[in-house]
């Protein structure tokens, strides 16, 4: 077989990559946001752009995979009872072997990078007057109080646009505090408290779940939470009752 | 075999493991013990009111699981586990607490939250609230998101320091103190409750045991 035709038998498969990493580009765009919780606090944002960034990234990767399977099954599938003769190796095909090592390192240095940014992002503080909020799990409910006010809920209340310092930990089993519209999930663990920062920037009602599974009613450990405007919230505070 | 040949028992295998999946759910899902329904009694005097009767016990051999307290009969148990209310109604809930009892390990439900006015009477004295080292056991009652109501009732039941003796069943046990609150139903739905005070024994800080398996000291309340 000569170079040229050798060159002009990839070309479908060379089409068939391209076509499928603009799909994939294209999903990597925007699937995330749309498939994903509505996006209500910066973390989300975060995680949303992360998903992003990573599924472009890996849209070539994953089209090559899809690409060369397809192309092998239209092309190269074997016909008949007897054993194939062995294809031309690629190992030492130089080209073939610097790109791939060139191209996945560059890749993989990238996404490592990109994460552990998103990571020290994901769990700073700006330090700007967080409102704090402790947290407790227990078997099978979420309670909340707002240390120096004296009010307790068992569904979470956050003023919009300020920082929240969620202090989280158990009194039984081990939970999971979840809230997927802001981007966090931390372990509620007895003993420890552990804390978690968000700073929510939309308003609106949420969902916050479990996720370790924490006994006999752990699939209804799920209550709302509420993003309310500065003056909504210290009305919702005001109308609390004092514990003595 | 041929290409369709394969195709075809490629989904049969498909759909039978599913159905067998199902089946399997199914089987889960019925062989999850019920008690009898303890039905909301319609108000002769009042419209769109019911009362319900529950009662706490030290052990089980008062309630639902018979004479004989059933599998586990020195479990603390709800004398019923399977209640059901009318829909958009006023429940009168009356619950005789007969169960010693010791601190809450989280203070919140210490509080009355969720009934009418926020207060539940207690031994005949109206309160929001009760004493966080004297507390029996809770009646905890929740709905979950995407119902129209996120109905969360709970209600600390007092420990019980009475002495005068009384006989129930193959139980003996003390006076109970009795917990009268009242807290309006939404629409149809089922919902969980379960007890909030640690009394079930167990590793998993006391939340085992009762605590844990249906029929002590957690239910449904089916709003029909």
């Amino acid at each position: 077989m000569s170079t040229s035709t050798n060159k002009n038998s990839y070309k479908g498969l060379y089409w068939i990559w391209a076509a499928l990493t603009v799909v994939g580009i294209l999903i990597g765009l925007y699937a995330p946001a749309w498939l994903m919780p509505r996006s209500m606090s910066n973390n989300m944002h975060l995680t949303v752009l992360t998903m992003v960034v990573f599924s472009v990234a890996a849209a070539p990767v994953a089209a090559g995979v899809y690409a060369t399977a397809l192309f092998a099954l239209r092309h190269w599938a074997h016909k008949g009872d007897d054993v194939p003769a062995p294809g031309p190796q690629v190992r030492e095909n130089a080209v073939v072997v610097t790109t791939w090592l060139v191209v996945s390192t560059v890749l993989t240095v990238f996404l490592l990078i990109w994460g552990l940014g998103a990571l020290a992002v994901d769990n700073g503080s700006n330090g700007k007057n967080p409102l704090v909020v402790d947290v407790t799990g227990q078997q099978w409910v979420w309670s909340f109080s707002y240390p120096g006010t004296h009010v307790q809920s068992n569904e979470l209340y956050l003023p919009v646009n300020r920082e929240v310092e969620f202090r989280v930990t158990s009194v039984d089993v081990t939970h999971g505090f979840w809230i997927a519209n802001m981007g966090i999930q931390v372990d509620a663990n007895v003993g420890t408290i552990t804390t978690i920062h968000t700073t929510p920037d939309k308003l609106g009602t949420f969902n916050i779940r479990c996720t370790q599974f924490c006994g006999l009613n752990h699939a209804f450990m799920v209550t709302e939470g509420h993003v309310l405007t500065s003056q909504q919230f210290t009305s919702w505070l005001a109308s609390q009752p004092q514990r003595a | 075999m041929n290409r369709s040949k394969s195709l075809g028992v490629a989904l049969a295998s498909v759909l039978l493991g599913g159905g067998a999946l199902a089946l399997a759910g199914f089987a889960l899902a019925s062989a999850t013990p019920h008690q009898a329904a303890l039905n909301c009694v319609p108000s002769q005097s009042a419209a769109n009111t019911c009362s319900l009767n529950l009662s706490t016990f030290p052990d089980s051999l008062a309630g639902e699981h018979g004479k004989t307290g059933g599998d586990h009969p020195d479990w603390v148990s709800y004398a019923n586990d399977n209640l059901v209310v009318p829909a958009n109604t006023t429940v009168d809930v009356t619950i005789d607490q007969y169960d010693s009892g010791g601190s809450l390990n989280n203070a919140f439900f210490d509080q009355v939250m969720g009934t009418i006015g926020g207060t539940a009477t207690i031994a005949g004295k109206t309160v929001s609230s009760v004493d966080p080292n004297n507390v029996g056991h809770t009646f905890t009652l929740r709905g979950i998101p995407g119902s129209d109501k996120m109905l969360f009732v709970s209600v600390p039941l007092p420990a019980d320091s009475n002495t005068q003796a009384v006989t129930i069943g193959d139980g003996s046990y003390t006076k109970p103190v009795v917990v009268q609150f009242s807290f309006k139903t939404g629409s149809k739905g089922v919902y969980e409750w379960n007890c909030e005070f640690p009394c079930g024994g167990g590793r998993e800080g006391e939340f085992g045991q009762a605590m844990s398996t249906y029929g002590y000291m957690s239910g449904t309340l089916t709003v029909n």
